[in-house]
């Protein structure tokens, strides 16, 4: 019989609670950064809320499932980590105070703490349910009115003019890398991504493809360089591929430079392992092993002709070619790249337009890259009287070299709009895992734009709300003459707000936690004026309390600080000047993703009744073979 | 699952101060217990998927797959206070509200009681149990003994009765000075006792019990020699 757990409120909250607990000290822009330290001696600096949680050894398959949904949410939003947990936790918190008051006794249950689980899965369904009914409405109604909107043209203009409109969008980016790498450059590398994004966002209709382009393609388009200091980091015209040449590349000044991709073997493969090659049993001739090597390499050269014959002075290759064919390559003055990455060699073939080919006898039009120029480029640097001629670089270390290649493309870019500039982004860092740093934070970036610039799905509920909420105030306006105005007036608003516009920023530190907060209270007090039931009160007061634990935290230091703030927000509505002030902003709708990611979170978590622990029979052997592995792999090393 | 309004059986009434307090230490440790498994986490331990059997706390495991549970190997246990048979100081709480509900009824006891208000022995017919029980029970429990108090306690209500009393000793005297001998050499060997405890005491509790001990030592000689005078007289 395997051993059976119930788990109790107290569990996940202990879980939770837990987890919180890591995280805390790191939260908020005077938070502290946790010092990872390998067995190897190897020690990273990091603040990231993904980075810690995937650090902790954690066996406790509650803990384990929190910390896979931050990392999904995480992946799809880049920010919100350390936010996710404490919303989570305090929503837990609430949750649990409001089952112990009224557990659910309409059922009989085994103990109180059954009821109380039980009112605790009601209320997490009753609280997703008003969040995917409600909510969008009121942060489209009471919050987005307080912010402001950036939009796509905010990059078209030049960067010598930054006064005011690339601002936001600078300013959205600072925050999250204050937030994310720290104070020191956080300007510079909020500067350096708009310059990323200025480059590429010509790259398609939507602003939102080609953040999705950038995010999908980002391993091939950076190049982490460690050694160097942050401020080294630049962009680079063209792309680069992460491989040196096989064959010494010649100068081609004629142009345009003409490449191929292979994915297979120019040598054909005639012998596989284990063939036996019976040479010499024919009749008429002597044949040897040498006139069969020497019919290979005659058809070989054949297919270098060919190639030449076509123009192609660049090839790429998937997989490493043999040493003739590089022989010939050389002979023929061919630059080959070998071993290229399949991500690298996918973003090549979308910018390029060339379809990459098996066969090099059926080479058409089509297959064939037209570049600008090919050259290599050193990055890290090396002696400098080692540097070939034409790499593009940056100043000596004693670090080892790595030799790039760099290609542009001519605007032969048939799939994509033409006036895009390609570029690859160089990130430098001190170390190897700040400079990991630095691109996750990249990404992460990126992916928060995108989120950004998402439109809100617009489901039926909220179109059947609308003529809801149009009866309601038509019944309530004989009852109460004060509330109808109240009611009518959200009505106008609703209809011709309901959604949530793209792009929508508010300042940072909290504001959007007060604002809602302020907004459910309000709705609370105003369900409770009309004749409903209650349905909503409980809810939403529940939402309101929990979301204020995020301000609370982030201004700990001062509660002073933290209570005028949230009288400020209550009171008056922000005004325009606020954005003057240095708070930074963040998105509107990667809060309201956190909030929905965390509520269906607490709905999973609750619904979680046994555990059932099993044991493999791997698992209980490798506590005992665990110390024998490691002595095999010292002594390896 | 509608929610019904009809809970008569179950009304919920907002907790009184008491429950308030222990509500407010239980989050408080339970926080706590947060806030070191977090700690831990941080230092490298593993998070276990069971929980401990006494406490049902996570269990934590280190490097050398030793099992850790942080309420019960760390902090003071949350109801172990309140269990007499393990702390002494629970036991002397019992004690004093023992004594206290017996003494309102028996004031007459008081003249007898003068004799030996602070002595070791039990030798009144209030039902105290023995101080010595309360040693052995503590010595089981902790390793450190805290001085049964019990002395004092009853010394303290004992002098005040003592006052008005006094002039109903003098008829007795010639009776009461090898008791009132008796008395004061009781009392000197538990200060002297209480003394060799205090230079060997380790925790700031016990230190406490001890100087107190010896202050109300202090005090029942200082009477007993008052007695004495007035005896004498």
């Amino acid at each position: 019989m395997l051993p059976l757990e119930h788990l109790h409120l107290k569990h996940v909250l202990q879980t939770v609670g837990v987890l919180e607990a890591v995280i805390l000290r790191s939260f908020g822009p005077e938070g502290g950064q946790v010092l990872f330290t390998r067995d190897t001696g190897q020690a990273m600096l990091s603040r990231s809320g993904t980075r810690i949680l995937r650090a902790l050894h954690l066996e406790h398959p509650l803990a384990r499932m929190v910390v896979e949904c931050v990392l999904k949410h995480s992946t799809v939003t880049g920010d919100g980590s350390k936010t996710f947990i404490l919303l989570l936790a305090s929503l837990l918190r609430e949750i649990h105070t409001a089952a112990s008051k009224e557990p659910h006794v309409s059922y009989s249950y085994n103990s109180l703490e059954a009821a109380e689980a039980a009112t605790a899965r009601h209320l997490a369904d009753k609280l997703l349910a008003f969040a995917l009914k409600e909510l969008d409405d009121l942060i489209a109604m009471e919050v987005a009115s307080h912010g402001c909107y950036i939009s796509w043209e905010d990059f078209t203009v030049e960067t010598h003019s930054p006064a005011h409109t690339n601002n936001h969008v600078q300013k959205l980016f600072a925050s999250f890398f204050h937030m994310r790498l720290g104070y020191v450059h956080c300007a510079f590398i909020s500067e350096l991504t708009c310059e990323l994004l200025n480059h590429w966002k010509c790259i398609g209709a939507l602003p939102s493809f080609a953040l999705q382009f950038l995010k999908d393609n980002f391993p091939a388009l950076h190049t982490p360089v460690s050694g160097f200091p942050v401020t080294s980091s630049r962009l680079v015209e063209g792309q680069v591929i992460h491989r040196d040449f096989a064959t010494p590349c010649p100068q081609t000044d004629h142009q345009p430079v003409k490449a191929v991709v292979f994915t297979g073997y120019l040598q054909p493969r005639l012998l596989n392992t284990g063939d036996v090659l019976e040479v010499g049993c024919g009749v008429t001739e002597e044949r040897s092993i040498v006139h069969f090597s020497a019919w290979t390499e005659r058809s070989l050269k054949c297919i270098i002709a060919h190639l030449q014959s076509l123009g192609i002075s660049v090839l790429l290759s998937a997989v490493k070619q043999s040493a003739a064919v590089l022989a010939l390559a050389t002979q023929a003055e061919m630059c080959f790249v070998e071993c290229v990455s399949e991500d690298e060699l996918s973003l090549f073939a979308q910018l390029s337009g060339a379809t990459p080919i098996s066969d090099c006898w059926r080479i058409e039009p089509e297959h064939i890259a037209k570049l600008t120029f090919c050259r290599p480029i050193l990055l890290g640097a090396h002696r400098y009287e080692n540097m070939p001629v034409f790499s593009l670089i940056y100043k000596a270390t004693h670090l080892p070299t790595k030799n790039y290649l760099g290609i542009i493309y001519t605007s032969n870019l048939q799939t994509l709009v033409t006036d895009a500039k390609p570029c690859s982004l160089i990130i430098c860092g001190p170390g190897e895992g700040q400079t990991d740093q630095y691109a996750c934070a990249f990404q992460d970036a990126i992916s928060m734009l995108l989120t950004t610039w998402e439109p809100m799905p617009e489901t039926g509920t909220t179109v059947a709300k609308r003529t809801v909420q149009s009866n309601k105030c038509t019944s309530s306006y004989t009852h109460n003459l004060t509330d109808s105005s109240t009611c009518t007036s959200s009505n106008l608003h609703s209809l011709h707000k309901c959604v949530l516009q793209p792009g929508c920023v508010i300042p940072a530190g909290g504001t959007f936690e007060f604002l809602l907060n302020h907004a459910l209270l309000k709705l609370s007090h105003s369900c409770s004026a009309s004749n409903d039931t209650n349905i909503g009160i409980p809810v939403s007061r529940l939402l309101a309390s929990a979301l204020l634990s995020v301000p609370k935290q982030i201004y700990s230091h001062s509660p002073g600080q933290f209570l005028q703030t949230r009288t400020r927000h209550n009171t008056t509505p922000i005004q325009s000047e606020v954005f003057r002030q240095d708070l930074g902003l963040e998105s509107v709708s990667c809060k309201y993703q956190l909030l929905l990611a965390v509520l269906q979170c607490v709905t999973s978590l609750l619904r979680v009744d046994t555990v059932l622990h099993t044991h493999t029979a791997l698992h209980t052997q490798s506590l005992a073979d665990a110390s024998w592995e490691s002595t095999e792999d010292e002594a390896e090393d | 699952m509608a929610l019904n309004g009809d809970d008569e059986d179950f009304e919920w009434e907002p907790p009184s101060e008491a429950e308030m307090k222990v509500i407010q230490a239980r989050r408080e440790r339970q926080d706590k217990i947060s806030k070191l498994m977090g700690d831990y986490l941080l230092k490298g331990y593993k998070m276990l998927g069971d929980c401990c059997d006494v406490c049902g706390t996570i269990l934590l495991q280190d490097r050398q797959q030793k099992n850790y549970c942080v309420s019960c190997q760390e902090l003071d246990s949350d109801i172990d206070k309140d269990n007499p048979a393990l702390n002494a100081q629970a036991a002397l709480s019992q004690v004093r509200e023992r004594q206290l509900a017996a003494q309102s009824p028996v004031p007459s006891q008081t003249p007898e009681l003068n004799g030996g208000p602070s002595s070791g022995q039990p030798s009144v017919s209030v039902p105290q149990p023995r101080p010595e029980h309360c040693e052995g029970a503590a010595a089981g429990g902790r390793a450190l003994l805290p001085p049964p108090a019990v002395p004092p306690p009853p010394a303290a209500p004992s002098t005040t009765a003592l006052a008005p009393t006094r002039p109903a000793v003098c008829p007795q005297n010639p009776a009461l000075r090898p008791v009132l001998q008796e008395a004061e050499e009781a009392v000197l060997t538990k200060l002297r006792w209480a003394t060799t405890q205090l230079q060997g005491a380790a925790s700031l509790e016990a230190s406490i019990q001890l100087c107190s001990l010896i202050t109300s030592c202090a005090n029942s000689l200082r009477s007993l020699k008052e007695l004495k005078q007035l005896s004498i007289k």
